[in-house]
C-alpha cells in the first residue's frame, strides 16, 4: 500500500493526499501546471526541494518509509525500489534495449530473467536494438520492462502514452489491463486525459494548482463532483447555476426543490424536483450538474412527468454512430444542453435542427454542489 | 625542420591535454548542471583567455610567477619549483590559457544531455558517480574528443604566452612555433615552411577529428 501526503508552498504548490492498494490503478489527473508531475516525482523522490512536508511510505517495515518529513527521513532515488515511466521513456540512446532493461536490474539476474522479461512484453527479438531503431510503442515497452525489470514496490507511470499515435495506444491500453493481472504492486498514472483516467484507472485523484480536490472511483467522480471546479475540471458539459430549496410539504418526501437561473436573467427561471440529502442550506446558491446519458426525451409533452425542460434542438453535430447535440430551453434561451445523442434515435424521432423537443430530468440525474468559496 | 622544438611542442601538447582533461571534465559538468547564480562570472574567466592577447596573459603570469613575486619566491623556497623560463611553467600557463578550448565542447554536451536520463539512471539505482560513468561520459564523448583536439592543437600553435613565460630555451621551452618565428629571423625560410607545414597539418587534422566527432550524435539516437 503506497500511501502519500505531500505539502509544499514553493516553488511548487502541492497539498494532495492519497493512498494507492496493492493491484491498484490510480490516475492522477488535472490540467497543464496542476502538480501532477510533482507529485510523481515527490514519490520517486526526485523533487528537489528541501522545503517538502509530508509522508510517503510503502509498508510498515522502516525501510519502507521514503519520505517523513517530521522524522527527517528523505530516501535518494536510488533507495526507493520505484519503477518509473517517464514521458519521453528517457531510454538510454547509446545502449541496446537490453542493456537499459539490465542497468535497472540487480547485477546477479541472468540472461533467461531478461528473455523471459521481454517476451512478456512482446519485445522478443529486440534485445540488441538501440531506442532509436525501435517504434514508440516498442519504445515505451522496454521503458515498462525497465520500470519492472527493479522488481519495484510501487509502478509510476508519467503521461505514458501521450506520446504514440492512437492505434498503437489503444495496443498499450490493453496491454497495460493486462499487465495488471500478473503485477500486484501500487501503480499511479499521470494523465491529462480524462478518458484515459475513465478507461484505465481504479480510482482518481483530481488535482488543481497542485491541491487534491477530489479522490473516488472514475464513475462516481464524473457522475458527483465534489464541487463546481471538480466538474469543470473533468469536463463536465452540463453544468449549471441555481438556487436550492429544502424539502417543503408540497414536495415530496426527500424531494428539495432546485430553481434553475441564468445570470443574466434571473427574473425567468425552471424549476426541477431533486434529491433533498439535508446537505445543504435552505435558499443556497448552487451549482449543478446533469448526467447526460440519464435524460429521456420525447416529441410530446407529458405533464404527468416531473422535470420536463420544453427545448429547441438548435444544433446537431453527426459524429458516426453518436451526434452531439444542442438544446435550447425555451424559459431560459441562455442556457444550452450539450447531450450526446444517438444518431438512430435522431432518425425515428425525426428530429432536425429547429424541431422542439421536451427533455425529461430524472431527480437522481442531478447532481447539486455548493458553490466553493475561494 | 627542428625535432628538438617539434618534441618540446607534442610533449607540451599531450601534457596538457591530459592534465586539462580531467580538470575540464568536473568544471564543464558542474556549469551544465549548476544553476547556482554566479555561475556567468565563472563562464566569463573562463572564456577571458580568448578575448585576451596571449602577451598580456603572458606578462601577468611572468609577474606572478617570477622569483620577484611573493607567489613565486614561496613556490621556489618551498617546493624548489621554478615556473618562470621552465617547462614546468609552460605547461601551466598552457593549462591556463587552454582552459576555453577543452571546457566549451565538454560544456555544450554535458548540457544537451536531458535530465530525464540522469534521473532515470538514479531511479534504476544508479549512484551518481555510476550515473556519471554509464550515462553522461558516454554521451558526452563528442565533447571529450573535440575538448582534447581543440586543446592539442591550440598548445601546438600558442606563441606569445610561450615566449613570455618559456623565453627560448632549446629541449626546455623552445617549441615549433618559436622555432618558425627564430628561422624567419635568421631568413632561413626552408626550414620555417617544413615547421609551418606540419603545424598547418597538425591543426586540420584536430579540426577533421572536431567534425568527425560532431557527426557522431549518441543523444540523436533515439
Amino acid at each position: 500500500m503506497l500511501q502519500v501526503i505531500v505539502k509544499n508552498k514553493s516553488p511548487i504548490r502541492l497539498n494532495a493526499e492519497f493512498d494507492c492498494a496493492n493491484g491498484e490503478l490510480l490516475a492522477l489527473v488535472g490540467p497543464s501546471g496542476s502538480g501532477k508531475s510533482s507529485v510523481l516525482r515527490a514519490i520517486a523522490g526526485l523533487l528537489k526541494n528541501t522545503s517538502l512536508q509530508g509522508r510517503i511510505s510503502v509498508g510498515r517495515r522502516p525501510e519502507d518509509i521514503w519520505f517523513d518529513s517530521e522524522r527527517r527521513i528523505r530516501q535518494p532515488p536510488q533507495q526507493r525500489r520505484v519503477g518509473l515511466v517517464f514521458q519521453s521513456y528517457a531510454l538510454f540512446p547509446h545502449l541496446t534495449a537490453i542493456e537499459n532493461v539490465a542497468l535497472a536490474a540487480h547485477p546477479e539476474k541472468a540472461t533467461a530473467y531478461f528473455d523471459q522479461l521481454f517476451e512478456r512484453m512482446g519485445l522478443t527479438g529486440l534485445q540488441r536494438r538501440r531506442p532509436s531503431q525501435l517504434s514508440g510503442g516498442q519504445q515505451q515497452r522496454v521503458a515498462l520492462a525497465r520500470a519492472l525489470a527493479r522488481e519495484p514496490q510501487v509502478l509510476l507511470l508519467d503521461e505514458p502514452f501521450s506520446a504514440v499515435d492512437a492505434p498503437t495506444r489503444q495496443t498499450l491500453y490493453r496491454e497495460l489491463a493486462a499487465l495488471r493481472q500478473n503485477v500486484s504492486i501500487p501503480m499511479v498514472l499521470v494523465t491529462h486525459d480524462l478518458h484515459e483516467a475513465r478507461r484505465l484507472a481504479d480510482r482518481v485523484v483530481i488535482l488543481d494548482g497542485g491541491e487534491s480536490l477530489q479522490v473516488g472511483p472514475p464513475a462516481k467522480v464524473f457522475a458527483s463532483p465534489r464541487n463546481a471546479r471538480v466538474a469543470e475540471l473533468v469536463g463536465i458539459q452540463n453544468h449549471f447555476q441555481g438556487r436550492f430549496f429544502s424539502n417543503t410539504p408540497a414536495d415530496a418526501p426527500g424531494f428539495g426543490r432546485l430553481e434553475w437561473h441564468a445570470e443574466d436573467s434571473k427574473n425567468s427561471r425552471i424549476s426541477l424536483s431533486v434529491v433533498d440529502k439535508n446537505r445543504l442550506q435552505d435558499g443556497a446558491e448552487v451549482s449543478w450538474v446533469v448526467a447526460g446519458e440519464l435524460i429521456d426525451l420525447s416529441l410530446q409533452n407529458s405533464p404527468q412527468a416531473a422535470n420536463t425542460v420544453a427545448c429547441t434542438l438548435s444544433e446537431v453535430l453527426p459524429l458516426g454512430e453518436i451526434s452531439l447535440c444542442t438544446l435550447v430551453p425555451l424559459q431560459l434561451p441562455s442556457q444550452r444542453f450539450m447531450l450526446n445523442l444517438s444518431s438512430a434515435i435522431l432518425r425515428q424521432l425525426r428530429a432536425a435542427p429547429g424541431a422542439l423537443l421536451y427533455l425529461h430530468i430524472p431527480s437522481e440525474a442531478v447532481h447539486i454542489m455548493p458553490v466553493r468559496q475561494a | 625542420m627542428d625535432w628538438q622544438a617539434a618534441r618540446v611542442s607534442l610533449t607540451l601538447a599531450v601534457c596538457t591535454a591530459a592534465l586539462l582533461l580531467p580538470l575540464g571534465v568536473g568544471l564543464a559538468r558542474w556549469l551544465a548542471t549548476t544553476p547556482w547564480r554566479g555561475r556567468p562570472v565563472i563562464e566569463a574567466l573562463l572564456m577571458l583567455p580568448l578575448l585576451l592577447p596571449p602577451t598580456v596573459i603572458g606578462f601577468y603570469l611572468l609577474i606572478t610567477l617570477g622569483q620577484g613575486a611573493p607567489l613565486g619566491a614561496w613556490l621556489a623556497s618551498q617546493l624548489n619549483l621554478r615556473l618562470v623560463f621552465s617547462f614546468e611553467g609552460l605547461l601551466l600557463s598552457s593549462v591556463l590559457v587552454n582552459l576555453p578550448f577543452m571546457v566549451q565542447p565538454l560544456q555544450r554536451a554535458f548540457a544537451a544531455i536531458p535530465g530525464s536520463l540522469r534521473e532515470a539512471a538514479w531511479v534504476c539505482g544508479l549512484s551518481p558517480w555510476r550515473t556519471f560513468w554509464k550515462i553522461e561520459l558516454p554521451l558526452a564523448w563528442p565533447g571529450l574528443v573535440a575538448g582534447v583536439a581543440l586543446t592539442m592543437a591550440h598548445t601546438l600553435g600558442e606563441f606569445g604566452v610561450v615566449l613570455m613565460v618559456g623565453g627560448n630555451i632549446g629541449g626546455e621551452t623552445k617549441t615549433l612555433s618559436i622555432a618558425i618565428y627564430d628561422r624567419v629571423q635568421a631568413f632561413d625560410m626552408d626550414a620555417a615552411h617544413v615547421m609551418a607545414l606540419a603545424l598547418v597539418l597538425a591543426s586540420l587534422c584536430a579540426l577533421a577529428f572536431v567534425f568527425a566527432a560532431d557527426k557522431v550524435r549518441p543523444l540523436q539516437e533515439r
